[in-house]
């Protein structure tokens, strides 16, 4: 019995190695060659390594062929307007659906909700045609508002606070706070771990958003990193450029990477409950 | 009240753009002149478009390249994740972090794997003398080579919703099984899987909905977007390209209307499997 079972535990090391290897190897080549010189990138056989390391210079390269730390910018302020949107009145919302009585709560809500059912090709063409009518093509306005709020926040956040005895709320009442105060000084430090949750499945699904930033904005000064990327990787009249391209592509997969480092149960209990949306 | 600014913002930015598309699909409208209304011609015309019978067709087989393998390999890693072994956090993140990058990246990454005397083609055909393949100008290969990209990008986050569901299933039961002397395979098939039953419907749902949209992928990864000679042409990308290539914005809307109904169909199908268990 013994031996066998321990053949059977070295069967699943070589297997689980072998899925490790198979699924992380593009991730690897990606960072590795951010650091190569461009005729190593497609060198045969490969170079598993950098054989001679380039330090920063495929960044600085990237940076002086497009405006990379734009992007940058650019992507940073979508993502953390979406982030903070979507937490902060996702949460407000969350509150009243959970803890108020009013006309008309259940149509409102599922509303709401039924947003989330919406495929974002559906809302692309007419939403453009809006946004352009608001005078918002082309600019900062156009490319953050439209996407900045998340009913996957509404949503979660009205489960975790429906929970919340109502008593604490009956005891602040009786204290003199008002409705908001409440809101800010009870019900928020309460739900820190489901805040920081939806925070980090939004950061992804906005610092990854591609469509919207693609057709609303045209000034390369406007884009986002997603899309700014595609400059290096298919350049107008020019060939492409691996290992700019490579740092620029290593440069958008940081934040998601730290997120993963720093916060790993609360990233990982994100993507599950995103997922259990529905 | 603390919910009228998420109605509001949805209300503007969802709710009416999606009554505004159903409009627009019933005219002819190029951005210049004034909206005119042809009824249902847009759809009828569909049926004879030879571009949307090629992008139906290839959105089709795309979702049948994904949705399938990628729930048998999803389940197979999770159950793989879920033994004991050495080296198995270390693995698990590894094959984890194809989540990390956005879709762009991965189709950037990716399309430099692919150059035709690049990596792949080294790792695929070097010990049988071949040193080109058209991984991304094939109309074989191209579209299997988005399935590849997209089941390797998406299977380790599907692994972490079975691990999530196979968190949920009591160990007693599973060691009362083997106690009894039933096989792995046979406690798999009969304690396991039907404790699984919504797991399983969530993870097939969730695939053939991400795999209706896709379309990132597409754009960056194949040579056209959409080539060669239309054959990784997705309704994703139709929409883009009626709409703001041929300025079509009646044909555009009229393609993500289809898209909707057969989203909204697949949802009602996971719906009423969940009912069938409750």
């Amino acid at each position: 019995m013994w031996p066998e079972l321990r053949r059977a535990r070295a069967g699943l090391v070589l297997v689980g190695l072998a899925a490790a290897v198979i699924f992380a190897f593009p991730i690897w080549f990606m960072v590795t060659s951010a650091f190569k010189a461009e005729t190593e990138i497609q060198a045969i056989p490969i170079h598993w390594w950098p054989h001679e390391f380039q330090g920063l210079a495929r960044f600085q390269e990237a940076a002086d062929f497009a405006p990379l730390w734009r992007y940058l910018f650019n992507s940073t302020l979508y993502s953390v307007v979406h982030v903070v949107v979507t937490v902060f009145f996702g949460a407000l919302a969350g509150f009243g659906f959970a803890k108020y009585r009013f006309p008309g709560r259940t149509v409102l809500f599922f509303l709401v909700i039924s947003t989330l059912m919406i495929p974002f090709q559906v809302l692309v063409v007419p939403l453009f045609i809006e946004v352009k009518a608001f005078g918002w093509e082309n600019s900062y306005p156009g490319l953050v508002i439209p996407g900045m709020m998340n009913a996957l926040g509404v949503f979660m956040m009205r489960q975790y606070i429906a929970d919340l005895p109502d008593e604490l709320l009956e005891a602040g009442r009786i204290d003199g706070a008002g409705e908001f105060q409440m809101f800010l000084g009870i019900v928020l430090p309460l739900m820190w771990p489901p805040l920081i949750s939806l925070a980090i499945i939004e950061f992804i699904a906005s610092w990854g958003n591609f469509l919207w930033p693609l057709v609303i904005v045209q000034d390369r000064n406007l884009n986002v990193l997603a899309v700014g990327l595609t400059n290096y990787s298919q350049p107008y009249q020019h060939a492409p450029m691996w290992g700019a391209a490579m740092a620029a592509s290593t440069i958008a997969t940081i934040p998601i990477a730290a997120l993963f480092i720093f916060f790993q149960r609360y990233f990982i209990n994100g993507l599950t409950a995103g997922a259990l949306k529905g | 009240m603390f919910v009228a600014p998420v109605v509001a913002f949805f209300a503007v930015f969802n709710l009416f753009p999606v009554v505004f598309g159903f409009a627009i699909s019933l005219t002819d409208y190029d951005l210049l002149d004034p909206p005119n209304f042809v009824g249902l011609d847009n759809f009828r015309n569909l049926l004879d478009d030879d571009l949307f019978v090629t992008a139906f067709w290839n959105t089709l087989v795309f979702v049948a390249g994904t949705t399938f393998p990628v729930w048998v390999l999803s389940l197979l890693a999770a159950l793989l994740f879920n033994q004991v072994f050495h080296g198995r956090q270390v693995f698990k993140t590894l094959f984890f972090l194809p989540v990390l990058p956005p879709v762009v990246v991965v189709a950037v990454v990716w399309r430099m794997l692919l150059h035709p005397n690049g990596i792949m083609t080294w790792l695929a055909g070097a010990f049988r003398g071949v040193t080109e393949i058209q991984w991304l100008t094939s109309t074989v290969l191209a579209p299997l080579a988005m399935i590849t990209v997209h089941d390797w990008a998406v299977i380790p986050f599907f692994m972490l919703i079975w691990l999530a569901g196979l968190a949920g299933v009591p160990r007693e039961l599973r060691e009362a099984a083997q106690l009894d002397g039933a096989s792995p395979l046979r406690t798999f098939w009969h304690i396991d899987l039907p404790m699984l039953r919504s797991t399983a419907v969530l993870v097939a749902a969730l695939s053939t909905i991400n795999a209706f949209q896709t379309f990132a992928l597409q754009y960056v990864l194949s040579t056209g977007p959409g080539g060669p000679a239309d054959s990784t042409l997705v309704l994703g990308l139709l929409v883009l390209r009626y709409g703001f290539q041929y300025f079509r914005m009646g044909d555009a809307s009229a393609v993500s209307v289809v898209m909707f109904v057969i989203i909204l169909a697949v949802t009602a199908i996971q719906l009423w499997f969940n009912r069938r268990v409750a």
